[in-house]
């Protein structure tokens, strides 16, 4: 028990005295998790509202694969990325492996069909006067769907945040493709993964309180946008 | 006078069931129209036809002297010179002004004429002041008026009504009466549905009515055949009359 709450009392010394390892594991998970939902967002936003939007045969499949996707387990993508970015990989050339870089691919990848499939979600829900309204006062075909999206910027922005959620709590592809180098690639989750074991149970239990605060704040962020 | 729009053969089936059916109808420009007909008769599905926002299952429909083709680019045109108002109209989140100006804005008229333009909808439908307000906070009279003004404010040339005048105050309706009535007058065509049996009467102009999706007594095309000569172009309205929105 003394040794729980003596971590305890460490663990909050370590956050407020804003001690050297868990900032930097703090601010790389946060930077490495913002870039990945960046670009996934980039690209799932537009992705999931074409797919929402138009009606063409094998929709139900595409959307049906984006759904599975979206379970893949967070090691498979590591995997595969890994397969791809390291030494005999091909992309080995950039020597990306064990990088913050390849770290946003992996996350990338990981979030972009959860940013699609909610997008889609939101498109399909919308209100199916948007469009036709949008038409007949004289919007074009791209207008009406940039109106649709601007009708529905809380159900994208949960979207995205249920992207950023998963990104910045998943361990998997961070540790395969980050290594968890301390002071670069380490993260709060592979800190608190790696480094626990080796005695440093304060450190870990600092990290997943801020990493708690972190995903609650999104979720709590989420659950606003959901009920507007 | 010329024709406006022209049907042929019209169709609209969802699965097996044909929800309109119409051989044969003339709408000639700048006349008032009453579409009535009992709940399900097809009156909105005709006018969403009209207003180019639902294709035909079959059948051929004239516009403006030609077949209107199907496809977006094509249709770009046609549309915006045909507004149609919602039965239950949609207002976009944001401002009753942004609202009235949205269509402005797709055509590109910004700055002070936008402006200009949508004060004097807004008074038009009785909602002089209200361009600050937020449109999703507007009771549903207050709704309907503002999608009525973010139509008129285009001056169309052909204005499709989806009963304009259900929710609204006795004034209110009294006053959007008017606006409709004298529209013709300026060149616009109307056509609106009605549940009101007075209306027709009241409002003059010419009557389609619907029974199950085909037309039902003396419709307009049957009363007055049109001969294939009496096509006539259309051209975009000149120059908009002055006192378009002030009559
Ligand atoms: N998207 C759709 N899918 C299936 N059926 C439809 C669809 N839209 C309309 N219908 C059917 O078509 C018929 C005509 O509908 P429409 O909305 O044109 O009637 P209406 O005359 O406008 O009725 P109301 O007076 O109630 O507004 C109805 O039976 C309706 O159920
Ligand atoms: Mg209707």
């Amino acid at each position: 028990m003394d040794f729980l709450i003596e971590s305890i009392r460490t663990a909050f010394a370590l956050i407020v005295s804003l001690d050297g390892e868990v900032v930097s594991a703090v601010v790389t998970s946060v930077s490495v998790s913002l870039w990945s939902i960046l670009f996934a967002s980039l690209a799932g936003v537009p992705v999931g509202v074409a797919i929402g939007v138009a009606e063409f045969p094998g929709k139900r499949w595409v959307i049906t694969l984006l759904n599975t996707l979206m379970a893949l387990p967070t090691v498979v993508i590591g995997l595969v990325i890994y397969g791809i970015v390291s030494r005999q990989g091909p992309l080995g050339g950039f020597g990306l492996l064990f990088t913050p870089e390849a770290m946003v691919i992996g996350q990338t990848v990981l979030a972009l069909p959860i940013v699609a499939n909610y997008t889609i979600t939101s498109v399909q829900g919308a209100d199916p006067r948007i469009i036709p309204t949008a038409l007949t006062l004289g919007a074009g075909p791209f207008q009406s769907v940039r109106q649709l999206v601007a009708e529905l910027r809380f159900g994208i922005m949960a979207a995205v945040i249920a992207g950023f959620g998963r990104v910045i709590a998943e361990v998997g592809v961070a540790m395969m493709l980050g290594g968890n180098i301390r002071g670069y690639t380490r993260t709060m989750t592979t800190a608190i993964a790696m480094e626990t074991g080796k005695g440093e149970f304060a450190l870990g239990l600092a990290l997943g309180l801020i990493l708690m605060s972190v995903a609650l704040l999104a979720n709590l962020f989420l659950n606003i946008l959901q009920q507007r | 006078m010329s024709i406006i729009y022209r049907l042929r053969n019209i169709r609209k089936s969802y699965g097996q069931r044909t929800v309109l059916a119409i051989d044969d109808l003339a709408v000639r420009a700048g006349r008032l129209y009453t579409l009535t007909g009992a709940n399900g008769s097809g009156k909105t599905t005709l006018l969403s036809i009209l207003a180019f926002l639902t294709q035909p299952s079959s059948g051929e429909l004239i516009y403006g002297g030609g077949p209107v083709r199907w496809n977006n680019a094509s249709l770009l045109t046609p549309r915006r010179e045909v507004t149609l108002l919602h039965q239950a109209p949609y207002l976009f989140n944001g401002s009753v002004a942004g609202n009235v100006a949205f269509g402005l804005r797709m055509r590109g008229i910004r700055g002070e004429e936008q402006h200009r333009r949508v004060e004097e909808a807004l008074d038009l439908v009785g909602l002089a002041g209200f361009g600050q307000r937020r449109a999703r906070e507007l009771s549903g009279g207050e709704a309907q008026r503002v999608a009525m003004a973010r139509a008129l404010v285009l001056r169309p040339r052909v204005l499709l009504l989806d009963e304009p005048l259900a929710n609204v105050d006795r004034q209110t309706s009294d006053l959007l009466e008017k606006l409709v009535v004298a529209l013709p007058g300026q060149g616009t065509t109307v056509i609106m549905t009605t549940h009101d049996p007075e209306h027709p009467d009241r409002l003059g102009g010419e009557l389609i009515h619907l029974v199950a999706g085909e037309l039902a007594g003396p419709a307009p095309a049957a009363a007055s055949p049109v001969k294939e000569g009496e096509y006539q172009k259309c051209r975009p309205l000149k120059k908009p009359a002055a006192s378009f929105l002030t009559a």
